[in-house]
């Protein structure tokens, strides 16, 4: 996310409303009331800023109007010929050939083989990397019956069978049907077969085409050349150029055989067909893979991150253990499933819903009877205290201290990643404070994180956005389970605060998790800020200013009641955006 | 006295593996090409020159690092520290001493001191502050591959660990805002060095390849022209500057490595410009074969970095993948880099150890990672109780390191070149990410560098470039008795380490127009307004300074 713009890590004097964050290498800390409101009345020419749930203009590309729904959409002017990203690599050659591991490298992903991603030009090591897995593929095809079948089904031995390959199959590698000159370019290498493979045998030359199939632009490239303008002046994709947007935004990988002969049959130029197509395509369990990536990493989960890496003091919390983590994590991620297919639910229920799923072993943490549940995580519905993913396990226990709740860690979460307010890293020197003890006053976790924030420096972020909504979470402690009182002290534990959500607007005031959770789940910067980061995932590029339209248009459904998320998802191939595109100066 | 956890044997490595690179004393023969910024040779030429990073993180404990000498000729009994595996090569290294890399505190900015100081690392700008916290320009690596790298390849970025594109992880940027990730597999950079359509990868320990088959060659020829014809068809649709860049980058990649014509590698048989010396014989004297290969290479997944603390190793199968990665695989690494100079097919080639992983190897075992280490409280958090033996803890990593290093000069110094080492064409770089893993401060960087880069740097000298006396620095400040005062930065030593990039440009022949280079990055202070204010090289550090 443009984290630049509003503010910039808090350092030095608040409240100044004359110096502007401008971006790149500004100073100083912007007033929370300078954040600009959705009508983007702030007029900063930033650049780099905006995109965020302010809603502030877009600066570059296109020339949008800034905020409301009025505004133009326009397309961030990307590469036309982006290589497939390694993940992309993998997945398009399993679903295109049916190889998950290399075989000559012990099963290893194929992608293992290759440079790691970067958007530059190709490299000679790249380059390299592509021929070599492109060869490993193109034997183990041609050796495994059970694959070979997917690249090539006649005898290579007989008639036009290769030429007839070249053709059908290169009109699925390339995602599009190849032009006379390239097929009369393969044709050529069938011809020279005898030359350039080490017995001249059939199916060597099968193998070799494959290999060059595998190595060729049309291939590496997820292209968009088409240059015909409508009627605005925009640039409009094909069919086939809008078959592959589809496959790879929704499945991450190629088109299949439906989505191929659509684009053929010119079925792929209105809105209505593409949300057809869309919407077929999210029923493939392919889209509910991507789903639930999307979803591991708006919540910041994987490997090595505070979700793989939580633990808690197990005297402390006996119903705590090390090799729950797993399970916790799991829970979370079924929840997102569950809502976003399972109930076909909205933005708002992933925040409200009491479902989750549950297991004898973490039923403990949640309070419940063990006995009631089995070794499987299994549907159940938590009381009112429990709305939504933020009140699961898996978030409480990741966003928490060794032995306790930390509201920093949970606030802040909560401030950046879902309401996308981009409060930028803490000053230097910040996170080594350290939390006063406890006392006679300050007999709460709330009470001594309070006093370690209060500071001139710290305030300006700390009270108004990271520890409001931290606080109202202390009804929950360091592995998630619910609490009252302060377990050292018996103090009675205050979880009311005054939540900035949106800040453009005034704090809400809140009492508990409860309320948190509904504020959240009404405001428009939640709402925002989850479609920016699907068009951001979808589109394989970072936010962008130019998104911002798209982003808005998006949010302004999702604060129609009844909106789903599988309509969100298949209204980014709505988007005018999804159809055009822009040149790259 | 030396840990026993760190067993590396240089001088074994010396005797067993010298190595003679055959053919006109194993004298590269002219290249076709010559960028036109590099010194033009003749056929009995001197070998190219070549920069060599080796990158680590968190610092180190300064005071056990550096030498006492700061400013005169070194002696192999000078290096008693944390440097005592290299004492052997004393007589090649150059200690520049009063250093400071580019970071932006100061100006108002708070990006993370870690993110700062490797974004600014080698590039000498500041960074966005936006999610990514790219720098704004392209790094010194990428610069000097344009000038001096065989058709301009770009620079050969290897890692062990975990692939990333996080800023913590990432010190070569192709351009401004673009990172230019490391390649972590060894195979994949092996794999670089014999391509070509059909040429195998060696398949049993210490086998010669394959020799050039016909076919081969015709094939490869073949699979050129295919992918060149694709490549025309799309130079002639209207695209932007950056797209049109991209595919030219590739067709050029094409024309290298076409039979006969300046390729890199084994590619075409009687290929004239191909060093003699680059063979397979050569990658298993060097110990790249098939077995070992698989033997440093990942089974799969590898645990990335931590960043937020915590996360002690479980045995799974990345944790072992990272253990091999940081062992053998960096070992492997080196073998490959010695192999790309060998070759010619690189001649900018940085390695880099990431910080953010807890040590599980060679006799040393963390329970917390590297970073948090290196904060003295096993957090990742500077204030707070110390680590348990916390400095024995730094301490035992920072000669793992050293020893890493004498492995790295010890392997270049062991292949004869011409009239002299491999290392002796080199500037090894052994560049620091910080100097107090604690303080982060970036003064008086710990730097070190082997080889003469051809005769042009100093050798057998620490150099003081500040003029007054800098001090080790004050990292045993803290914790020597458990309690964690705090201090352990220091302030001297801020000469801008861009002056070292000018003096390293000019020592592996980067030229403009026929003259030295004399400035390099976007600013030498913390604030990039001013832009260089201090440029040129530091004769001090040349053999005739």
């Amino acid at each position: 996310m443009a984290a630049a713009a509003l503010i910039a890590g808090c350092t030095g004097s608040i409240g100044d409303p004359s110096s502007e964050s401008a971006g790149a290498g500004g100073g100083g800390a912007i007033a929370p009331s300078n954040l600009g409101g959705r009508t983007g009345t702030s007029g900063s020419s930033a650049t780099g800023s905006g995109g965020t749930t302010a809603g502030r203009g877009p600066t570059s590309a296109g020339g949008s109007v800034a905020g409301g729904t009025n505004c133009t959409p326009s397309v961030p002017p990307t590469s036309q010929i982006p290589r497939l990203t390694n993940d992309e690599y993998d997945r398009t050659v399993r679903d295109l050939l049916g190889v998950t591991g290399l075989t000559a490298q012990n099963g290893a992903a194929p992608s293992s083989l290759l440079a790691t991603d970067q958007a530059g030009g190709l490299t000679n090591v790249g380059w390299s990397a592509y021929k070599t897995v492109a060869e490993d593929i193109a034997a183990q095809v041609i050796a495994d019956p059970s694959l070979k079948g997917k690249f090539i089904s006649c005898d290579p031995g007989v008639g036009t069978c290769l030429h007839d390959t070249v053709v059908s199959f290169g009109r699925k590698a390339f995602r599009r049907p190849l032009s006379k000159d390239e097929v009369a370019g393969f044709d050529a290498i069938i011809a020279k077969g005898s030359e350039i493979t080490p017995k001249g045998a059939p199916s060597e030359v099968a193998e070799l085409l494959l290999s060059m199939f595998l190595v060729s632009p049309s291939f590496l490239q997820r292209e968009e050349l088409i240059d015909v303008s409508d009627s605005a002046g925009h640039l409009v994709l094909s069919s086939y150029e809008v078959a592959a947007r589809l496959a790879y935004m929704l499945w991450g990988s190629t088109p299949d055989e439906t989505l191929n002969r659509a684009a053929d049959d010119q079925q792929l130029k209105t809105s209505e067909q593409i949300l057809q197509q869309a919407r077929r395509m999210l029923g493939d369990p392919k889209a509910r893979d991507r789903v639930a990536a999307f979803h591991r990493s708006y919540m910041l989960m994987g490997t090595n991150t505070r979700w793989d890496n939580t633990n808690h003091d197990s005297l402390l919390f006996p119903a705590f253990k090390r090799d729950l983590v797993g399970a916790l994590q799991k829970e979370t991620e079924m929840f997102f499933d569950n809502i976003t297919f399972g109930k076909r639910g909205t933005f708002e229920d992933l925040l409200l819903s009491s479902v989750a799923f549950v297991s004898s072993a973490t039923a403990p943490l949640y309070g419940l009877d063990p006995a009631k549940f089995t070794a499987n995580l299994s549907e159940t519905n938590l009381d009112a205290n429990h709305p939504g993913f933020l009140t699961r396990l898996g978030f409480l226990n990741a966003y928490s201290g060794y032995d306790a709740a930390s509201p920093i860690l949970r606030g802040a979460f909560i401030t950046k990643q879902v309401l996308g307010v981009p409060i930028g890293a803490p000053p230097p020197g910040a996170s080594d404070a350290r939390l006063p003890d406890a006392s006679a006053d300050l007999n709460t976790n709330r009470k001594r994180y309070d006093a370690l924030t209060s500071g001139a420096q710290c305030a300006g972020c700390h009270k108004s956005f990271i520890n409001p909504p931290g606080f109202a979470l202390e009804s929950f402690n360091a592995v998630g389970s619910f609490q009252t009182t302060e377990r050292d002290t018996g103090a009675r534990i205050d979880t009311s605060a005054d939540v900035t959500v949106d800040p453009a607007e005034a704090a809400i005031h809140v009492t508990g998790p409860a309320e948190l959770m509904a504020a959240i789940a009404r405001s428009h910067s939640a709402k925002a800020q989850y479609a920016s980061k699907w068009v951001s995932y979808a589109t394989g590029r970072d936010s962008d200013p130019g998104d911002a339209c798209t982003v808005e248009q998006l949010a302004a459904k999702m604060m129609a009641s009844g909106y789903t998320l599988l309509e969100l998802i298949t209204d980014l191939s709505q988007t005018p955006a999804f159809r055009i595109r822009t040149v790259e100066p | 006295m030396t840990s026993r956890a760190i067993d590396v044997d240089t001088k074994r490595s010396l005797i067993n593996r010298r190595l003679f690179l055959r053919g006109v004393g194993g004298l590269t023969l002219a290249a076709p090409f010559l960028g036109s910024l590099h010194e033009a040779r003749g056929a009995t030429s001197t070998p190219p020159k070549r920069l060599v990073v080796f990158y680590t993180h968190n610092g180190c404990l300064t005071n056990r690092w550096f030498p006492k000498v700061e400013n005169g000729s070194l002696k192999a009994s000078d290096l008693t520290g944390t440097l005592a595996p290299l004492a052997s090569f004393t007589n090649k290294l150059l200690i520049p001493r009063g250093f400071r890399s580019m970071n932006q505190f100061g100006s108002g900015q708070s990006i993370d001191p870690h993110d700062q100081a490797c974004g600014s690392k080698l590039t000498c700008a500041p960074l966005n502050d936006d999610a990514n916290r790219y720098p704004k320009a392209e790094s010194l690596d990428h610069t000097i591959a344009k000038l001096i790298n065989p058709n301009k390849a770009a620079p050969l970025v290897l890692s062990v660990g975990a692939a990333s594109t996080k800023i913590k992880e990432i010190i070569s940027f192709s351009s401004a805002n673009t990172a230019f990730p490391a390649n972590v597999n060894p195979k994949t950079v092996f794999n670089a060095l014999t391509f070509g359509a059909g040429t195998p990868t060696p398949t049993t320990p210490g086998s010669p390849m394959t020799p050039e088959v016909d076919y081969r060659v015709k094939r490869g020829q073949s699979v050129i022209d295919l992918v060149r014809s694709d490549l025309s068809r799309l130079q002639k649709q209207k695209m932007s500057g950056a797209d049109q860049r991209r595919i030219q980058d590739w067709l050029d990649l094409l024309r290298d490595t076409e039979v006969g014509v300046g390729g890199v590698g084994s590619s075409g048989s009687g290929s004239t410009s191909t060093p003699v010396a680059c063979s397979s014989e050569t990658a298993s004297n060097l110990g790249v074969t098939s077995s070992a290969l698989t033997a440093a290479s990942p089974t799969g997944k590898i645990t990335p970095g931590v960043f937020d603390g915590g996360g002690a190793p479980t045995g799974s199968e990345a944790d072992k993948n990272l253990a091999t990665s940081f062992t053998a695989g960096g070992d492997m690494m080196m073998n490959l880099v010695a192999l790309n100079m060998i070759c010619d097919a690189n001649r900018v080639l940085v390695l880099m150890y990431p910080g953010y992983v807890v040590f599980n190897w060679d006799g040393i075992t963390d329970t917390t990672d590297h970073h948090a280490i290196s904060h003295r409280t096993g957090s990742i958090i500077v204030t707070g109780k110390c680590l348990p033996g916390v400095l024995d803890h730094i301490d035992r990593i920072d000669r793992w390191y050293a020893g890493k290093f004498a492995k790295l000069v010890g392997l270049l110094d062991g292949i004869q070149e011409g009239g002299g080492t491999l290392l002796d064409s080199t500037a090894t770089l052994w560049l620091p990410e910080l100097s107090d893993g604690a303080a982060h401060n970036l003064n008086n960087l710990p730097i070190l560098i082997a080889g003469s880069a051809g005769g042009y740097l100093k050798q057998g000298a620490a150099v003081n470039v500040e003029g007054a006396p800098i001090g080790g620095g004050n990292s045993d400040n803290s914790c020597q008795d458990g309690s964690n005062k705090g201090d352990t930065g220091s302030t001297a030593g801020n000469v801008p380490i861009n002056k070292l990039y000018v003096t390293l440009m000019n020592a592996v022949g980067c030229r403009d127009n026929g003259a030295k280079i004399t400035k390099f990055g976007v600013m030498d202070g913390r604030d990039a307004t001013p832009g260089i204010t201090n440029p040129g090289e530091v004769a001090a550090l040349t053999s005739s300074g």
